[in-house]
């Protein structure tokens, strides 16, 4: 209120003499506010990213050898993987669309995917349609039990089999 | 009632009860109601500003943001379909779990056992894809006669965002019926979504929280239909509504042009006068507070030849129309058409085709060419570009009119992306069959 009188003249930066000191305060308190955030979205994407899912579990057994005569090529929805045996060869080929997450069938040709006609030959190469990579094949291996483990997180190179 | 405002003289000792009495309906209606029905210009004011729910509107409105024929009431039929949405959802909340063994069933039970199920749902279901249509044509509406412009630049980019929530809020209303149309729309939805740089797959699987859509993936939409996302709309109308006002009303027609086009009905309360007068002269007499000291681009009071009318009663008499339109609209179609309902989810067994809702199978069927550029290349570039429009288009020509042909350029352009997609979604819905094949409907 007094700055037209008795501060008369003098540069405005220096009516106040804590000036300077309030607003370093002011930057401090922005830049602590602006850091709180940063880590509170960060914090927030740890958070909602789950360390645990409830589904259904990425490794599974699909039960022995013998359940695969040879030249079959068995389709197991449920865990989104065929099965496909060729003599003493097995193999478990992903059914689910590289596209967008359909379920492709099992077509004459290989595999076909219902939501937006991909195409995919026997070794799950793209034949056809939007689909950009082929069909991942996975691990295979067999566990102390005597059954076929299917291990999905683990990717392997297409043409790969499991020996029996 | 008019006697109300005047408090009584003061009565000398005691006040006797039994005038107390006489008095309660009176005192208890003026103490609820600050004024009586105004028949004054300054009664008229004094109603919208000391009312909670009527002071939304500034006091008075330029007599052109009236006309039927500018605006269409676009944007207000969007904010009462989300009221009744609010309303029916809350309602369906009431017998609704978000549960993979559930929610099919408590959909089965809306048919079967609770009072006005079927109805309520269609309601809701109706007037989600309502808003839907009705927030993107209120976005035609706003782009065809320029109200994007300075100063209006970041309310349209508040808008954009809101039409981005509105599809967000539908989208994850999709799934909570948990059928296979459900299923599969939201399987398609997110896998788009993985398409995205960099950060893809990992969108994705927080958007569900798992690898598949399941239990958790439910859990999730719900929450965010439910009280995520209604909440940032919320909160974005409401500075949405706020921005009109410190914008300077509504953009609207030029004064010179088209006086008249309001009927003469409409306009109750004294307009003529004022607009002779110099500004100055009728600034003198009024009665105004403190937003008669305000600088700025505000609806002000008193400096500019006034021809503005008061919002009560015709701004209220316009929204009140509005208002009875719109909930008879969705209650008729709520009355003659069921929302569907397909069989429960089925994992095995996708339906053949897939379809996402209709707002999404323009996007759909660009997906269908190309995952990355269908579903995030171009809908990232269109979003982009609406807005960035207010800041890149910075002519003042052509404001305020229907397809000014100072605009001829904008408008061109923003009319051919509209039918490109309208074009899309016709293809997307009509013209694709098993596989996502071409068929024709006909």
């Amino acid at each position: 209120m007094p700055l037209e009188t008795a501060d008369r003249g003098r540069p405005v930066a220096l009516q106040e003499g804590n000036v300077p000191r309030r607003r370093m305060m002011a930057w401090l308190a922005g830049f602590g506010l602006a850091g709180s955030g940063v880590l509170a979205a960060l914090s927030n994407w740890f958070f909602f990213k789950p360390r645990v899912t409830y589904g259904p579990s990425a490794r599974f057994s699909i039960g022995k050898p013998e359940d695969f005569p040879s030249g079959t090529r068995i389709s197991r929805d449920v865990e989104r993987v065929c099965i496909v045996r060729e003599g003493n060869r097995l193999a478990a080929i992903s059914t689910t669309c590289t596209h967008l997450g359909c379920i492709v069938a099992i077509a004459d040709t290989g595999f076909a995917c219902p939501c937006h006609g991909s195409r995919y030959d026997q070794d799950g190469n793209v034949t056809g349609g939007p689909a950009p990579k082929p069909l991942p094949w996975f691990k295979l291996t067999l566990a102390p039990n005597g059954e076929l483990e299917v291990d999905k997180n683990t990717q392997v190179d297409p043409g790969t089999y499991f020996n029996v | 009632m008019s006697t109300a405002v005047k408090d009584p003289a003061p009565a000398k000792g005691p006040a006797p009860l039994w005038s107390a009495l006489r008095e309660l309906p009176t005192n208890v209606w003026s103490s609820i109601f600050r004024n009586p029905l105004p028949s004054t210009d300054l009664e008229r004011a004094s109603t919208s500003f000391t009312n909670f729910f009527l002071h939304l509107h500034p006091v008075k409105v330029h007599r052109n943001t009236l006309r039927p024929g500018y605006t269409l009431g676009l944007g207000l039929i969007s904010l009462f379909l989300f009221v009744i949405l609010v309303f029916t959802g809350v309602l369906l909340m009431f017998y609704y779990v978000p549960s993979t063994t559930q929610a099919y069933d408590r959909m089965l039970d809306l048919r079967s056992t609770v009072a006005f199920g079927v109805f309520l749902r269609n309601m809701h279901r109706w007037a989600a894809h309502g808003m839907v249509a009705l927030v993107f044509l209120h976005m035609c509406r706003v782009f065809l006669t320029g109200a994007y412009k300075k100063p209006r630049e970041f309310n349209w980019v508040i808008g954009v965002v809101l039409l981005l929530v509105t599809l967000f809020m539908s989208f994850t209303g999709y799934l909570l019926p948990w059928d296979q149309l459900a299923f599969w729309a939201i399987t398609v939805g997110t896998s788009i979504a993985a398409y995205a740089p960099l950060m893809g797959k990992q969108i994705q699987f927080v958007l569900l929280g798992d690898t598949t859509v399941g239990q958790e993936a439910l859990l999730r939409f719900y929450v965010l239909h439910v009280a995520v996302l209604p909440a940032v709309l919320t909160l974005l109308v409401a500075v949405h509504f706020w921005r009109i006002r410190k914008d300077g009303g509504l953009s609207r027609p030029e004064d010179g042009e088209a006086r008249g086009a309001v009927p003469a009905g409409m306009v109750q309360a004294g307009v003529v006068k004022m607009r002779i007068e110099p500004a100055v002269e009728s600034a003198k007499r009024k009665i105004y507070g403190l937003q008669g000291f305000v600088r700025g681009p505000f609806t002000k009071v008193g400096n500019v030849p006034d021809d503005s009318v008061y919002s009560w009663p015709n701004l209220l008499m316009a929204e009140l129309f509005v208002l009875v339109l719109t909930i008879s609209a969705i209650l008729v179609i709520s009355l003659v058409f069921n929302a569907p309902l397909e069989q429960p989810v089925n994992v095995m067994h996708p339906p053949n085709p897939a379809k996402a809702p209709w707002y999404f199978l323009g996007l759909q069927e660009m997906v269908s060419y190309s995952a990355f550029w269908g579903g995030v290349g171009v809908p990232s570039v269109m979003v982009g570009l609406l807005l960035v429009v207010p800041y890149i288009d910075r002519g003042a020509a052509g404001v305020g009119r229907w397809f000014a042909r100072e605009r001829l350029l904008a408008n061109t352009l923003f009319i051919s992306l509209v039918i490109l997609n309208v074009i899309f979604i016709v293809i997307g819905t009509f013209f694709r069959g098993p596989n996502w094949a071409f068929v024709s409907p006909f």
